[in-house]
């Protein structure tokens, strides 16, 4: 069943072309890796994805679940099921941790006709949550990303994607600062709440982050358009011969 | 047609002074203003008294006191009620031995107010009127070593459209005291000039809480000048909300060293309002330290000013002063000014500040909205932590959540107006 279908997608920043033809089918169940060159618009894409203002298609369509996307705000797609981890996850001084993660998980709830949970019981499930991912309860009590390090910033992104439980998240190099033990945990944070009705996409430079999180699918993004799609074993082609072969060979 | 600016209120004032003190010459200096300060004033150029000036303003006479309801902050506080800027003993909760209220006489702080004199407060609207025209003078006296674990709250009400009411009070803490203070204004007055004189002695420390809340059609011109001795602390944080016209001017002299103010506020200015926090800290001996930082939040037509002013003098080695402001606007019709100004003669000191205005981050509500949040509610989480952050830094822990409740319904109408 395909959860995300993006085709022919064309988009503009400030009159320049950005994605110039995209398209993707993802399924339920599948993992799928992006890779690309800087600059060849896999963060674009990710906040179009998103629905981030500024970010509106010039052509082409996005169906999420059977739904068209595009007329819906961010926190309608949220709803729906789709997450962003943010490849420059955002500081929001003032804003206590656990305060938002509660807030996003109980609208989330909410949204799913779910029961809420109490404050004692949210807590309780966030430190077992949190645990997995060893975030420890004094990073909660700070304001949200605000002097975290690169490392706690991705974790804390992975910590809301098993909060919210979403149908298809998107991982914008989440693997970027992060050393080997760390990318351990978050890799396994992702893989344990992969199933068979979810699928993940992460966009990555590295393959070592496929190491651990195995792909069903590797696309090769290059200006604005994915150019190859292929098995694992694409991705470590691109990481013994870089692109430019895959690149010289589609021109 | 505009009405002409006609300054009545100055006549009034003279009237109502020799009429009611005939007997008292001290009172006679200060009735030398025969004008409210003019927009070509530096101290008043971005809050203009033009509507003011032509308004018929009587000062109040006191007569019958009438009932209020006290609605206090702070459960077990002790309450000292003014009504229309005297003092309502029958409405004040009892004092303990190590506080005493008493009546003073102009010459009993002459002597503060004259080490402000070059400092521009000379012939100020508010000094003139209030110790021209105030009833009685009176001067809390917190004691020698007094660790007051109940915070006073002193309530300014009373008032009515076209007249005037001028609150007097000195605080005046002995070495080693350690007190809270409230200060609610609550008005209903068309005019109300509030002057209050601080006197922190040697080791004691004062943290005051102002609560701007003044009928929507209130001028209030508060003006506070404090002395601080050594190690001394003064910890100010103002809370304006109310008012057609609402300013806080503070005057904070740091004349013992290793002395220390934090001079702080939030603004949060609806419809026409229009708000000033206005600081000057006057560094004047080594080793010292301040801060002044100001919020403001401002919605549909509304104006706001800070206007910060540090001077460090020669001999104040090892100042560290900062200075922030920052103004989120929720609508492009309101106007938010700052105006810093730093005077620094020392050459061994660390000042910094810094101002900001702008719109809520875009950056900010897309990493909220994409959580599944609306932007309507985002806005509000944005808002809140602005205020939290700010709260947090300014005030006691204590008092965090009462302080940022008495925000809550501003800020709620705030948002509301601009994004329904
Ligand atoms: N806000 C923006 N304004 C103008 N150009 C942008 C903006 N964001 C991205 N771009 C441009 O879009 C292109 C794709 O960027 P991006 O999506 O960040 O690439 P990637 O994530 O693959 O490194 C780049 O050429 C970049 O300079
Ligand atoms: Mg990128």
């Amino acid at each position: 069943m395909p959860i995300l279908e993006i085709k022919n997608a064309e988009l503009s920043i400030n009159n320049k072309k950005i994605l110039k033809g995209l398209s993707l089918n993802v399924n339920e169940g599948e993992t799928h890796a992006i890779m690309g060159p800087n600059g060849s618009g896999k963060s674009t894409l990710s906040y179009m994805l998103a629905g981030r203002d500024g970010y509106e298609l010039d052509n082409g369509s996005i169906t999420f679940d059977n739904t068209d996307l595009t007329p819906l705000s961010p926190d309608e797609r949220s709803n729906l099921g789709l997450f962003l981890a943010f490849q420059y996850p955002v500081e929001l001084p003032g804003v206590s941790s656990t305060n938002f993660l509660r807030e996003i998980f109980n609208s989330r709830k909410k949204y799913l006709g779910e029961n809420e949970l109490s404050h004692l019981d949210f807590i309780k499930h966030l430190r077992k949550v949190a645990e997995n991912l060893s975030i420890k309860d004094e990073m909660l009590k700070r304001y949200v990303n605000f002097g975290f390090s690169g490392g706690e910033k991705k974790r804390f992104e992975i910590l809301q994607m098993a909060l919210l439980n979403p149908k298809i998240s998107v991982l914008d190099e989440t693997d970027s600062g992060l050393d080997v033990d760390a990318l351990k945990i978050v890799s396994e944070g992702v893989n344990n709440l992969k199933d068979k009705n979810n699928a993940v996409v992460v966009i990555t430079h590295y393959q070592r982050l496929l190491d651990y999180i195995k792909p069903d699918i590797v696309h090769i993004m290059s200006d604005g358009k994915i150019i190859k799609s292929g098995d694992a074993d694409l991705a470590l082609y691109v990481e013994k011969n870089g692109y430019s072969e895959i690149l010289n060979e589609k021109s | 047609m505009k009405k002409a600016r006609n300054d009545q209120f100055f006549s009034n004032l003279e009237k109502f002074v020799d009429k009611v003190y005939p007997n008292q010459p001290q009172r006679q200096p200060y009735l030398s203003l025969k004008s409210w300060p003019s927009p070509r004033d530096e101290a008043w150029k971005f809050s203009r008294l033009g509507k003011l000036a032509r308004k018929n303003i009587l000062p109040l006479s006191w007569g019958n006191q009438q009932d209020f309801n006290i609605n206090k902050l702070i459960k077990d506080s002790i309450s000292l009620v003014f009504v229309n800027g005297k003092f309502e003993k029958k409405l004040s909760d009892k004092l303990f031995s190590e506080i005493v209220i008493e009546e003073v006489q102009i010459e009993d702080f002459k002597e503060i107010i004259n080490k402000f004199d070059n400092l521009s407060v000379k012939n100020h609207p508010t000094l003139n009127s209030t110790l021209s025209c105030s009833q009685k003078f009176f001067k809390i006296k917190f004691k020698n070593d007094i660790k007051f674990y109940k915070p006073i709250e002193i309530f300014n009400l009373g008032g009515s459209e076209n007249t005037s009411i001028h609150p007097f009070i000195y605080i005046d803490l002995e070495k080693n005291a350690d007190v809270q203070v409230f200060q609610h204004y609550s008005t209903h007055a068309g005019l109300l000039t509030p002057f209050e004189i601080i006197n922190l002695s040697e080791n004691s420390n004062l943290e005051i809480i102002k609560i701007y809340d003044d009928k929507i059609s209130s001028y209030n011109l508060s003006l506070t000048l404090s002395v601080i001795k050594e190690e001394a602390n003064l910890r100010s944080f103002a809370l304006i909300k109310g008012g057609e016209f609402t300013r806080s001017e503070m005057h904070t002299l740091l004349e013992g060293e290793n002395s220390k103010a934090d001079i702080n506020g939030i603004y949060l200015s609806s419809g026409n309002q229009h708000h000033d926090l206005t600081s000057c800290i006057y560094h004047n001996v080594p080793n010292c330290k301040s801060s002044q930082i100001v919020k403001g939040v401002l919605g549909e037509e509304s104006t706001a000013v800070f206007q910060g002013k540090v001077r460090v003098e020669k001999l104040a080695q090892k100042t560290e002063a900062k200075q922030m402001s920052r103004a989120i606007m929720l609508s492009d019709k309101a106007v938010s000014n700052s105006k810093p100004e730093l005077e620094i003669y020392a050459d061994d000191v660390i000042c910094g500040h810094g101002a900001t205005v702008g719109e809520l981050d875009e950056d900010q509500i897309f990493y909220l909205s994409s959580r599944g949040i609306s932007k309507q509610k985002a806005k509000v989480i944005l808002v809140d932590a602005f205020l939290n952050e700010m709260i947090s830094l300014s005030i006691s822990d204590k008092f965090h959540d009462i302080i940022y409740n008495e925000t809550k319904s501003k800020i709620n109408k705030l948002l509301a107006n601009e994004y329904e």
